[in-house]
């Protein structure tokens, strides 16, 4: 049994000198929130893809969906994809609406409106951002010969996250709160023989910052 | 059987699979990298337009590729084949679209027999574009597709011509081959197109007209 614990601390210990540090910053503005959860309606959570020199990652979208729902069963999120397929092509980045008031342009359409009343859609949340590298210095050097290989060297690289989550309440059609995260962080990877990458996890930490005020504002629970 | 034997014959098969492995990793590095965009297209979500539309895909369309020669030796050559995703698509965005679709026998000609429509689509993909993380430097995968489309008679008189273009992007990601990344922008780009003709088909100045003249005779036919 203490072997088993030894190996157990011992493994989260390697995890955890294995990450590299994050900082992150969460801003948030609410206008309006639900006071009593949002009952049986569904929540979409979209990327915007307007921008020409980046994409909102899809992974990133299924992380923030993932996150709320795992610690709200209660709340359906609707899949971006199943989504975006079943309104074909109303939320294509060409004609997706980009301010609230949009939508009742959209509603005019009878079949439109019919869809969105049979998936029960009440929030539909908007996020754009992506990560970037932000600086990297260091050098390594491998080789490989009859003998065998190795790598020598030590390489560090810092990252940034910076998304922003717009929520949309689609029955009255208006902003209804818009969440900020900022996250930055410092990866490593020093090398004698074997490369041990030491990696921050700063799409993961903005994807739970930015999942946990969703989920506030969503959630009776939170 | 000795042992040095048994070692001769081990040696000679892990020299023939290395020898195999080195060709695969050069071969690899040399050859063209080749895409056959492969996707899944949803119908439109509309009214239907009360018409039956003929369609008719020139070989060229229905087998369009885009070959680029590499400029340097650290590029590689590379195929987009385009041609049956773009078939897949306009026939689930026509039929969607229209209250018939029909595929044409033949190309529309005055001396052709051919079905009953009332308008026929033949499209044109007139120019493709690619770019690579590699070229740009941009964290994104794109492509850009310029159509013509031309709508005529069924004896091929024509009613409407004009042009359209279609883009495509996704971020890299990880453990993603480039060719998986330019597929997926090849598909983004062929939704897109889907989605600007479904918005703006009705506004092409020729296709307006046209359409208030067969609104204007159904009417007439209605009250005669």
């Amino acid at each position: 049994m203490d072997k088993i614990l030894q190996q157990t601390l011992s493994l989260a210990g390697a995890i955890v000198l294995l990450t590299g540090c994050v900082t992150t910053t969460v801003d948030e503005i609410v206008f309006n929130e639900p006071t009593e959860g949002i009952g049986d309606a569904t929540v979409v959570i979209l990327g915007r893809r307007h921008a020409s020199d980046y994409d909102t990652e899809p992974d990133f979208i299924k992380c923030v969906g993932r996150h709320i729902s795992s610690r709200d069963k209660s709340i359906e999120i609707l899949g971006e994809l199943e989504f975006i397929n079943a309104l074909y092509p109303w939320f294509e980045p060409r004609t997706a609406p980009l301010r609230p008031e949009n939508i009742h342009k959209l509603m005019q359409q009878a079949p439109v409106a019919r869809k969105m009343a049979e998936l029960k859609t009440q929030y539909m949340i908007w996020i754009d951002g992506n990560v970037e590298r932000t600086n990297s210095s260091g050098s390594m050097a491998c080789a490989i010969g009859p003998g065998g290989g190795g790598c020598f060297g030590f390489s560090t690289w810092g990252t940034e996250a910076n998304y922003e989550a717009v929520i949309w309440d689609f029955t009255n059609r208006a902003e209804v709160g818009r969440v900020h995260t900022t996250t930055s962080g410092q990866s490593y990877m020093p090398a004698i023989i074997i490369p041990i990458p030491i990696i921050a996890p700063v799409k993961g930490t903005a994807c739970n910052g930015i999942g946990n005020q969703i989920l506030k504002f969503l959630s009776s629970k939170y | 059987m000795s042992a040095s034997m048994i070692f001769d014959h081990n040696s000679r098969r892990l020299l023939r699979f290395t020898s195999w492995l080195t060709a695969l990793v050069l071969l690899s590095a040399c050859g063209a990298k080749q895409v056959v965009v492969q996707g899944q297209f949803p119908s439109p979500l509309m009214d239907r337009l009360p018409l039956t539309l003929g369609v008719w895909y020139m070989e060229d369309f229905a087998n369009h590729e885009f070959f680029d020669e590499s400029k340097s030796k650290k590029e590689s050559d590379w195929i987009v084949k385009t041609g049956e995703a773009q078939v897949k698509m306009w026939d689930t965005l026509l039929s969607g679209m229209f209250e018939n679709l029909v595929h044409l026998q033949a190309k529309p000609d005055p001396d052709t027999m051919n079905q009953m429509v009332d308008a026929v689509l033949i499209p044109h993909v007139e120019e493709l574009q690619y770019a690579i993380p590699t070229h740009t430097h941009v964290k994104v995968y794109e492509i850009w597709l310029r159509y013509r489309f031309e709508l005529v008679t069924t004896r091929g008189d024509p009613i409407a011509e004009w042009t359209m273009t279609a883009y495509g992007k996704t971020p890299t990601a990880f453990m993603q081959s480039d060719e998986a990344a330019v597929n997926l922008a090849a598909v983004m780009a062929l939704r897109d197109a889907g989605a600007n003709f479904v918005v703006n088909f009705t506004r092409v100045p020729d296709v307006q007209q046209w359409l208030q003249l067969k609104r204007g005779g159904q009417e007439e036919a209605d009250h005669g």
